[in-house]
């Protein structure tokens, strides 16, 4: 009765966010390095070597934790995101389908958008990415990584679509 | 036509005190607080210090301050140290209100306010002029707007009753009941007045509840104990919300007074301090019909409107259209004030199977806080009294979720605490978004959220678990169009019959 959208967002998308989270999967290293400068701050005064003040029963669990968040967010997690992520423009709708776990589908119709953008940033610049926004008079909708030139066909097509609705009203 | 440049009343003056005072009113506390707790006197000079400066400030802002109206402009000099010169075009006015405050009407005089879309921060306020002045200067900024006949009807004008323009010919009018005003006072009780009180009072509690205050109340009233004495303040604070809330409704809502004309609802209400609020048809984005919990029970609520600015850059606001209503009315005040609102039937619940869902869900909360409270109070296993009430308030939620889908109108009802009943146009759905969670999955379920404009973000209107099918006919229905009877319109099940209407 209602087809799910069925257009994807382009392959590089999966490499753009993982460099992405790579560079940002830093942060989940915090806790490890939060914990060894602790130790190696109590350990300050005495002789014996910075490492003894590390408890490793401690440290290995969190290092393991850390590094499986890292490789979880930074590997897997992309490639599930744009196997989940679909969306569809047509006359009347922008339809959009994504989710990992909690599947969200939202429909815009065309005669409430009122603005279009294509946003670009440095990484999704690297790989010839870029995101289409959508405004309405509530909310703000992204298409992520969409390959140049179809973020700008879709941003161009979306407005004339707005326009003709429009001026049929 | 102004065409020189005047001054406010002189009034405006201590007006300008008045509001730098409240604006910063919670610093002027604290240091109160800080201040007395010193005994040395060199607080009291810093005090009349500031006071003095404030004071001449007024004086000289006051002085500064000049306005005309220029061809086609509304013309603003002002700022002692910085000057600053504003200049608002006709074509761009957006808002023009007249509000009599508590100190403008002691000497008869009113604000105006002038407000263009874009930013927010563009309002110009004369804050002290007469009222015919006012009235002649509103006059005079939308004669001109009417020249460009097109635009007349974006505009948000502020009314009077004086007003001798066609369009403005009053054609209904609803007035708030002296027993309704008393009525609604009761019946407002407002949770987060409540909280703020809580917090505010926590930050005092240290002052009052010592050791000394509790040994006290235990030699003045015999037989308390801890317990009690929770209990007997959590009473104290409750009441004192309760009069506060109490006290409010009286004084917003007093000779409220609602009017209908072709363009705009104009309401009128106020007892120290009276509103004038302009609402134009055309901005309006939804209608609620809030019963609150107390209300509820005895038929009774409130209708607001969400009003958003014409050009979307303006930002929306939640309008009260009326402050007390029963429920049995408010189909007949609708087809008086709002005819394009009629209330579709409601043809679509959340299935029976989700039943269980709705009860468990308001329990999750109270999961993490039972313990909590448990744990760290006295009496704390009390809280799992709460139990059978979330539970109670999780079925409540299942019986009033309900969708109708009207040609034009989409109507639904939901419950958070109270029940709310919204009437959105088609054209001001914004977007309709679907949630589903593994196991919504499982059972074909998805939640579904309705979007009407309304200030930054807009307003969400949910409702949980509803069948797959009958969450994509609302999808459907949100994209197909009006003129022709698509297949959203035709409603093969009615759930509506065995449920009580409003």
């Amino acid at each position: 009765m209602n087809p799910e959208p069925a257009t994807r967002i382009h392959g590089n998308a999966i490499k753009a966010w993982r460099v992405n989270a790579l560079l940002y999967g830093i942060l989940w290293f915090a806790p490890l390095i939060i914990y060894t400068a602790l130790a190696f701050n109590y350990n300050m005064d005495s002789s014996r070597s910075w490492y003894f003040g590390i408890d490793w029963l401690v440290f290995s669990p969190i290092a393991l934790l850390s590094f499986i968040c890292y490789l979880l967010t930074g590997v897997l997690l992309p490639k599930i995101r744009w196997r989940r992520w679909k969306y569809d423009v047509s006359e009347k709708e922008v339809d959009m389908l994504r989710g990992i776990i909690i599947k969200k589908r939202t429909l815009v119709p065309i005669n409430r958008v009122q603005h279009v953008d294509t946003r670009q940033g440095p990484v999704y610049r690297k790989f010839g990415l870029s995101s289409v926004t959508i405004s309405t008079a509530a909310t703000t909708h992204e298409i992520p990584a969409l390959d140049d030139e179809t973020a700008n066909d879709l941003r161009s097509t979306i407005s004339t679509l707005v326009q003709r609705v429009k001026d049929d009203v | 036509m102004m065409s020189e440049f005047k001054r406010q009343h002189p009034v405006a003056a201590i007006s300008k005190v008045l509001t730098t005072i409240k604006q910063n009113f919670v610093t002027i506390v604290i240091l109160l607080f800080i201040g007395t707790s010193n005994t040395e006197g060199y607080f009291l000079y810093f005090l009349f210090g500031g006071i003095a400066i404030t004071l001449i400030s007024g004086v000289f802002s006051w002085w500064m301050f000049k306005y005309r109206v220029d061809g086609d402009e509304l013309q603003i000099k002002k700022g002692v140290l910085v000057k600053s010169n504003m200049y608002m075009s006709k074509d761009r006015i957006q808002v023009i209100d007249i509000t009599e405050g508590v100190l403008q009407r002691m000497f008869g005089l009113v604000q105006l306010e002038v407000k263009t879309a874009g930013g927010g921060t563009d309002t110009a306020t004369i804050s002290a002029i007469s009222r015919d002045e006012a009235e002649a200067m509103r006059t005079e900024l939308r004669n001109k707007r009417n020249g460009n006949s097109s635009s007349e009807k974006d505009g948000e004008i502020a009314d009077t009753e004086a007003d001798a323009q066609v369009e403005d010919e009053i054609i209904s009018t609803w007035k708030l009941s002296t027993k309704d005003l008393v009525f609604a006072a009761f019946t407002s009780g407002n949770f987060g007045l409540i909280a703020s009180i809580l917090g505010a009072a926590s930050g005092q509690m240290d002052e009052f509840i010592n050791e000394e205050t509790i040994e006290y109340v235990y030699e003045v009233l015999p037989g308390y104990n801890d317990f009690t004495l929770i209990v007997g303040i959590v009473l104290v604070i409750f009441i004192i919300s309760w009069v506060l809330s109490f006290l409010g409704v009286i004084f917003r809502y007093s000779d409220f007074r609602l009017e209908r004309t072709s363009e705009e609802l104009i309401i009128t209400s106020g007892l120290l301090e009276r509103k004038h609020i302009t609402v134009p048809f055309d901005r309006i984005q939804a209608v609620r019909f809030i019963e609150g919990l107390i209300r509820q029970p005895f038929g009774y609520g409130m209708i607001n409107v969400e009003s958003a600015g014409y050009d979307q850059t303006q930002k929306g606001r939640s309008i009260v259209l009326v402050p007390f209503i029963s429920a049995s009315n408010v189909s007949a005040f609708l087809n008086e004030f709002l005819e394009e609102y009629n209330e579709p039937e409601y043809s679509i619940k959340p299935p029976k199977r989700t039943l269980f869902r709705y009860m468990r869900r308001p329990n999750y909360i109270l999961i993490l806080l039972v313990p909590i409270i448990w744990y760290f109070i006295e009496y704390g296993w009390l809280s799992l009294l709460l139990i059978p009430l979330a539970t109670y308030l999780g079925w409540l939620q299942y019986r009033d979720a309900a969708v109708g889908l009207g040609e034009r109108i989409l109507r639904m009802r939901y419950r958070v605490l109270s029940r709310t009943t919204a009437l959105v146009k088609k054209k001001r759905v914004q977007n309709i978004e679907s949630s589903q969670n593994p196991f919504q999955r499982w059972k074909n379920i998805q939640n579904l959220k309705a979007v009407a404009a309304s200030g930054a973000g807009g307003l969400g209107l949910e409702i949980n678990d509803l069948d797959n099918e009958d969450s994509f006919k609302i999808l459907r229905w949100l994209v197909s169009n009006p003129d022709t009877n698509t297949e959203a319109n035709s409603k093969t099940e009615t759930w509506s019959s065995n449920q009580n209407r409003e």
